[in-house]
């Protein structure tokens, strides 16, 4: 196992069971490996004994914050990459939670492996898998080879900046330099230099695969409504099936209401089983939220989302 | 009767088959993507995967079905239920568990004193060519759910990849309708042989380690477990489990239009979105991931086979590849069968 | 062969306000189509979906008796879409209706017993088709005492006002109406449904006990019908649960393996005892 990650896991156990040893809080939720290669999945651990069982690598893909909703009455430590930190901060300013009932085990982020491209890459099912420093080896019943981890890595993730969650109370490795791997996301890029026309039919034709299991919404820890407007039925907004419009609107709904508050974790498409690109949209809109309004999310715990606020001053410019 | 096909063959005899039949079968929509829909051109047909998403069960029960039209002029509302199917159907290339799934939801469509007219009427007029398994996935435990990669059970005729031709069973009246097709061929004599090979394979690939016999009566003693109180834990509650998973068959209605003009429509459902059981009054008998995740396991294991005598999943291991915080159903199974709920993880 | 999803035809006969605070309304069909009228054969406690196209369908338990030919009623709580819609129903309107779905009081089981009826707000609807029917003079004969406990909020949320009056005068009747709170025209008793069931305490002895109301009072009544020695398998409520198809093909209404639109809505307690308790 790679060195480097194997000593952040050794740090994640060794906080974890002491915040549960001391009775700082009443559960730790981090990473376990579970049943298939290229996996991990979220675990919750409440006794000293049970941090063991918490690992780290570059298939910690889930967005951890998402969870506080279900637990926000309990006092959490978190296991969470410069994402998921982000995510919590902008939750903590729409008061989603008591932020003196968590603690944050931060993870300067290697950035996370993108598990499909990997599986696209060889012939067969892939039955194990090891990261050794930059590479990763994978084995199939008939194969076995070395990937760049670097060509397999997520598209939120190559474009992500902020990989040091810097608001965790506690790190569990040396802050990781500030930098993207490409300048903008990839999908954006392709999509910004298409004409208007194509644009659409791109989107019409990705939306088109739709199953509504709306798994997009709920790995989201910035989707939290009580009622969806999906869901909505005084007013009803839209129907239920596979309309193509109607999916074309939930996504683009949703994507708006990530405006100023997406992390840009890319758990949404992650989560989606039909193989949607979720993430171009929502980093499109963080691109301009930076470039309007020069803000990021969740970089400090006083600035609220501009669309989420105004003043008097604000000119009516960007509105034009 | 057992025939052969080759597979140079294989876009012509399905052009055959297109001529009098409208064809359904598995088909990309992007790389690493496939769902079974209605094919217009032979080439879209694509059996490679071992898996599609979305279960076969959509050919029978769409995701999105209007049940009939309406019209309101003056006090009068007239409605129209939807024309039945003129041209009969052929569902090709779903695998024994989906196949099996289709004959559980059946079970629950047909069963009296109500007559799912809607299920039923495309039920009998299609005909079901199944596909064998030569490449079970890590995550397939169909041997253990009552199945196996090469069940002919549901299945009209059945299909196995032989490298370069497919070996053809006809194994019902319907599939041997199909005996005159002019591609298909006498058998060779040593397809038989392969057969049992690539059964074997599969089989020992697979293996039956996953304690689905008994699990009802070990769930009798359970609803009000611990078990219950840890498994749901990291459910975010999204549906994907509910609607790639074959033999899940809940649906809402609704109605698309205004009161002069439109449709009913069903819609899949999911037992564990939180508004499935919500009550208008407010008041959700189950509130919680715990009670829905509960449910999703029980009606499975539990409630299903105390009504039809089977338990409401094959095995296709769908739920565990896509779970996007991989929940894997084996374990849950694996657990109550076991006496250590401090080790539970799922 | 018959869509069991195909809404029938019925007309709006009459439509009224039940209450003062106008969210319960009471609408009385009858059947545009005199087939479908014959093929409607149906028993106290059973229900029905009503339709209103482009809004949809909701359940509601049939009110009127079978011994009532002339119309079905069914008395709406304004909450949803649905009911907001039939709210808005005007006489000579048409509305769809499924059923009759689900099973019903168990009436034969109460054949030479007493039966002791126990009602709480809206859900009197069913009971009352239960007393009606039981009361009719051919079925009279059939049970014993028959004894009502029926309670309100205030009095001005009673359902079936005239009726009760009517009830009252009978001598072979037990009605006893009870109302949390009073006004100034109200004689008759003030108090919570189980307290007032504690207090009349019927006996026990050969009757079968019949509750429906809201959930709240259904939790403290039936320590009430414990400690008068009601054996569970004499206790039957009717549930009310979100509902579709209404014929047990939908999924959603289910509590463990029993459906309560199919399998349901009426349950004895000895029945619920045994599933798991999400209801």
């Amino acid at each position: 196992m790679d060195e480097r990650l194997k000593k952040i896991q050794e740090k994640i156990r060794e906080k974890s069971k002491e915040l549960l040893s001391k009775k700082r809080v009443d559960l730790i939720i981090g990473f376990s490996n579970w049943t298939l290669p290229l996996r991990t999945t979220p675990v919750f651990i409440r006794t000293p004994e049970g941090t063991e069982s918490l690992i780290w690598n570059s298939f910690c893909e889930n967005n951890l914050a998402t969870y506080i909703h279900k637990f926000n009455r309990f006092r959490v430590g978190i296991v969470v990459k410069g994402c998921d930190a982000r995510s919590l901060t902008a939750l903590s300013l729409e008061k989603r939670f008591n932020p003196d009932g968590i603690f944050l085990i931060g993870v300067p982020c290697q950035r996370m492996v993108d598990r499909r491209k990997v599986a696209r890459a060889v012939k067969g099912e892939i039955i194990r898998v090891e990261e050794r420093g930059e590479e990763l080896l994978v084995e199939g019943e008939e194969f076995k080879t070395v990937l760049e981890k670097r060509d397999f890595l997520y598209p939120s993730c190559q474009v992500c900046i902020h990989r040091t969650p810097s608001q965790a109370h506690f790190l569990a490795d040396d802050p990781v330099e500030e930098f993207p791997l490409v300048e903008t996301h990839p999908e954006v890029d392709v999509f910004e230099k298409k004409p208007p026309e194509e644009r659409w039919r791109y989107f019409e034709s990705e939306t088109s695969r739709c199953i509504r299991c709306y798994a997009c919404r709920q790995v989201c820890p910035m989707c939290y409504c009580t009622e969806c407007f999906v869901e909505c039925l005084r007013p009803k907004w839209i129907e239920g099936g596979l309309n193509p419009q109607d999916l074309q609107f939930y996504h683009i709904v949703r994507a708006y209401h990530q405006t100023g508050r997406c992390s840009g974790c890319g758990a949404c498409e992650r989560a989606c089983p039909m193989d949607i690109p979720l993430t171009y949209l929502t980093q499109k809109l963080n691109q301009d939220v930076k470039e309007l309004f020069g803000f990021e999310v969740g970089l400090d715990s006083k600035t609220p989302p501009p669309l989420s606020t105004y003043e008097v001053e604000d000119k009516g410019d960007f509105i034009k | 009767m057992m025939l052969r096909l080759d597979k140079r063959d294989f876009k012509k005899f399905l052009e055959d088959l297109m001529e009098e039949f409208d064809l359904y079968a598995p088909a990309s929509l992007v790389e690493g993507v496939s769902v079974f829909k209605k094919i217009d051109n032979p080439e879209e047909v694509n059996l490679t995967p071992t898996l599609t998403q979305k279960p076969a069960k959509e050919t029978f029960f769409p995701q999105s079905e209007p049940m009939f039209n309406y019209k309101t002029e003056g006090h009068k509302s007239q409605m129209k239920s939807l024309d039945e199917i003129k041209r009969e159907r052929i569902l090709l290339g779903a695998r024994p568990c989906d196949i099996e799934a289709i004959s559980i939801i059946e079970k629950v469509f047909l069963s009296e004193p109500y007559t799912d007219v809607y299920f039923l009427e495309k039920r009998k007029k299609t005909t079901l060519i199944g596909l064998g398994c030569n490449q079970p996935l890590s995550t397939c435990f169909c041997t253990s759910a009552g199945g196996g990669p090469f069940l002919r059970m549901g299945s009209d005729i059945f299909l196995i990849d032989l490298g370069g031709a497919y070996s053809v069973e006809l194994l019902t009246e319907k599939g041997r309708l199909f005996g005159k097709n002019r591609f298909l061929k006498e058998a060779l004599p040593e397809d038989k042989r392969q057969i049992k090979e690539l059964e074997k394979r599969a089989f020992e690939k697979i293996g039956v380690s996953i304690p689905v016999d008994g699990i009802e009566k070990r769930l009798d003693l359970m609803t009000e477990s611990s078990f219950w109180d840890r498994v749901h834990e990291k459910c975010v509650g999204c549906r994907i489990c509910t609607y790639l998973c074959p033999t899940c068959h809940c649906f809402d209605i609704v109605d698309e239009g205004d009161h002069a003009r439109g449709q009913r429509v069903r819609n899949w459902d999911s037992c564990l979105s939180s508004l499935y059981s919500l009550e208008t009054s407010g008041h959700n008998p189950r509130p919680t991931t715990r009670e829905r995740v509960r449910q999703r396991l029980m009606h499975k294991f539990n409630y299903f086979p105390k009504i039809f005598n089977r338990v409401a999943c094959v095995g296709c291991g769908r739920c565990i590849q896509y779970c996007p915080v991989h929940f894997d159903i084996r374990q849950a199974i694996i657990w109550t069968s076991s006496k250590r709920p401090s080790e539970l993880k799922t | 062969m018959k869509n069991p999803y195909l809404p029938i035809p019925m007309v709006v006969k009459k439509a009224y306000v039940e209450t003062t605070d106008q969210m319960l309304r009471t609408l009385e069909l009858v059947f545009l189509n005199k087939t479908d009228e014959e093929a409607f054969q149906y028993l106290p406690g059973q229900f029905c979906e009503l339709s209103v196209l482009g809004k949809g369908e909701a359940p509601f338990g049939i009110a009127s008796s079978p011994t009532e030919k002339s119309s079905l009623k069914f008395t709406i709580n304004k909450a949803g879409v649905v009911t907001t819609a039939l709210h808005h129903l005007e006489e000579g309107d048409e509305v769809g209706l499924r059923g009759p779905l689900g099973n019903h009081y168990p009436i034969d089981l109460f054949e030479g017993k007493n039966v002791l009826i126990i009602g709480g707000g809206f859900a009197f609807t069913t009971l009352r088709s239960l007393v009606v029917y039981l009361s009719h003079p051919e079925n009279r004969s059939k049970v014993k005492e028959i004894t009502i406990i029926y309670g309100a909020r205030m009095p001005g949320l009673l359902l079936y006002k005239e009726e009760l009056a009517q009830w009252e005068k009978r001598d072979d009747l037990n009605l006893v109406v009870t109302v949390d709170w009073g006004d100034k025209d109200w004689k008759g008793k003030v108090g919570l449904v189980p307290n007032v069931l504690e207090e009349i305490a019927p006996s026990s002895k050969d009757t079968y006990a019949v509750i429906c109301g809201p959930p709240i009072m259904i939790k403290f009544t039936f320590p009430k019908l414990m400690a008068l020695k009601f054996p569970n398998e004499r206790i039957y409520t009717s549930l009310e649960r979100r509902m579709k198809c209404g014929i047990g093909k939908c999924g959603r209404c289910n509590i463990g393996h029993l459906y309560v639109c199919k399998d349901g809505p009426v349950f004895s307690y000895a029945q619920l005892e045994k599933l798991p308790k999400d209801y």
